[in-house]
């Protein structure tokens, strides 16, 4: 229930306070939010084998975020920011859809 | 427990990254404080899942809000271009319109500029008719030396012409411009480059009434009155209420060299 509860508080909270991202990280945040859904379908999974762990999911939620912006951000500074990104999404592309594809195989049995 | 499945090293990378899709992590049994939280209903869960919520709207809304002002420029560009290409369509009306306006106005100040007509008659550019006289000449018919007529006599005969007032003087077709010759070359006499033959016929555009008199009486109308009498040239001279002389051929017309002082147009 309470991970429920977070989802709609943490909706609730984007969608009344409006919060802008700062300039200076507006280009992070669309490869950090693939990077979040990849650590939140990789413990929807683990749920359903039932492994979920709390705190390898805030590390993996954490690391997964700062991994993707901090290569965006490295990649901006040697000049192949977008090359980089298409990597990171790639990568993390082919593991939300490995984890989404083991989801739909134990529910569906296909 | 089971002992955790450990994950299979595969051989590429992208099926690498598609085996060990889950981390590794979810596999490790730990020992110690975190060994038992295997519960999904925590609040450090709901934590971690409230921020991935507050990231995805903040994405979201940004985007939308976004969205207007990307419309907004693109609506400006668009509305830009469009008006850039009537104001490109408006000069080309524009530009053609000078352009007939400066057909036009060529062609009006070829056709009725009145001094800019008068220089091309005098230049003898122009064909021109009017009254004046006929002059016809031919050698003697006697077979006296002297009866030849040359170029000389031709050049007195001209210039008698124009003393008296001809404003166009032609020989045997041949319009006499500022820039003709009348001279003896190759057994014939020569104007504008062109041989004539005698008889020579020679008209001239100018009061026909006093042309005639005003000839007679000046001396390159007594000299051609000794001619006729002396060596029995023969010479006919008929005012005309019509004539025509053609113009001068262009390429006696064409100027190489000369060109205009600056402030003397």
């Amino acid at each position: 229930m309470i991970p429920v509860i977070g989802l709609a508080i943490g909706i609730a909270a984007g969608l009344i306070f409006e919060p802008t991202v700062p300039t200076d990280l507006q280009p992070y945040l669309p490869i950090a939010i693939v990077a979040a859904l990849d650590a939140v379908i990789g413990a929807l999974r683990a749920l359903g084998e039932r492994r979920f762990n709390d705190r390898v999911f805030v590390v993996s939620f954490i690391s997964n975020v700062v991994i993707a912006a901090f290569m965006v951000y490295l990649g901006d500074q040697l000049g192949v920011g977008s090359q980089l990104s298409t990597g990171v999404v790639v990568v993390l592309g082919i593991r939300i859809f490995a984890n989404a594809a083991a989801i739909r195989r134990r529910i569906f049995h296909a | 427990m089971s002992e955790p499945e450990a994950p299979q090293r595969a051989e590429g990378l992208l099926e690498q990254i598609a085996d060990t899709a889950l981390d590794d992590d979810y596999y490790v049994v730990r020992a110690g404080d975190y060994a038992q939280s295997r519960e999904f209903n925590t609040p450090l869960t709901g934590l971690v899942l409230a921020a991935f919520a507050v990231l995805v709207m903040m994405a979201a809304v940004q985007t939308r809000n976004d969205r207007p002002a990307t419309e907004r420029e693109r609506s400006t560009l668009i509305s830009d271009v469009a008006a850039r290409k009537k104001l490109q369509a408006n000069r080309e009306a524009t530009a053609d319109r000078l352009r007939k306006q400066v057909a036009d106005l060529s062609a009006s100040v070829d056709r009725f500029d009145p001094a800019y007509q008068d220089v091309r008659v005098e230049t003898g550019d122009l064909a021109v008719s009017g009254p004046g006289i006929t002059i016809v000449a031919s050698p003697s018919t006697q077979d006296n030396l002297d009866g030849s007529i040359t170029d000389h006599d031709l050049q007195i005969l001209v210039n008698g012409l124009w003393y008296a007032g001809a404003e166009a003087v032609a020989i045997n077709g041949q319009r006499i411009g500022n820039l003709t010759g009348i001279h003896f070359a190759n057994d014939a006499i020569n104007v504008n480059y062109t041989d004539i033959a005698p008889p020579y016929r020679v008209v001239a555009i100018g009061p026909s009434d006093t042309l005639m008199q005003r000839f007679e009486d000046n001396p390159a109308g007594h000299y051609w009155a000794a001619l006729q009498k002396d060596a029995a040239v023969q010479f006919g001279m008929t005012p005309s209420s019509e004539l025509s002389v053609p113009a001068v051929p262009k390429k006696r017309m064409t100027i190489r060299h000369a060109t205009a002082i600056k402030g003397e147009e």
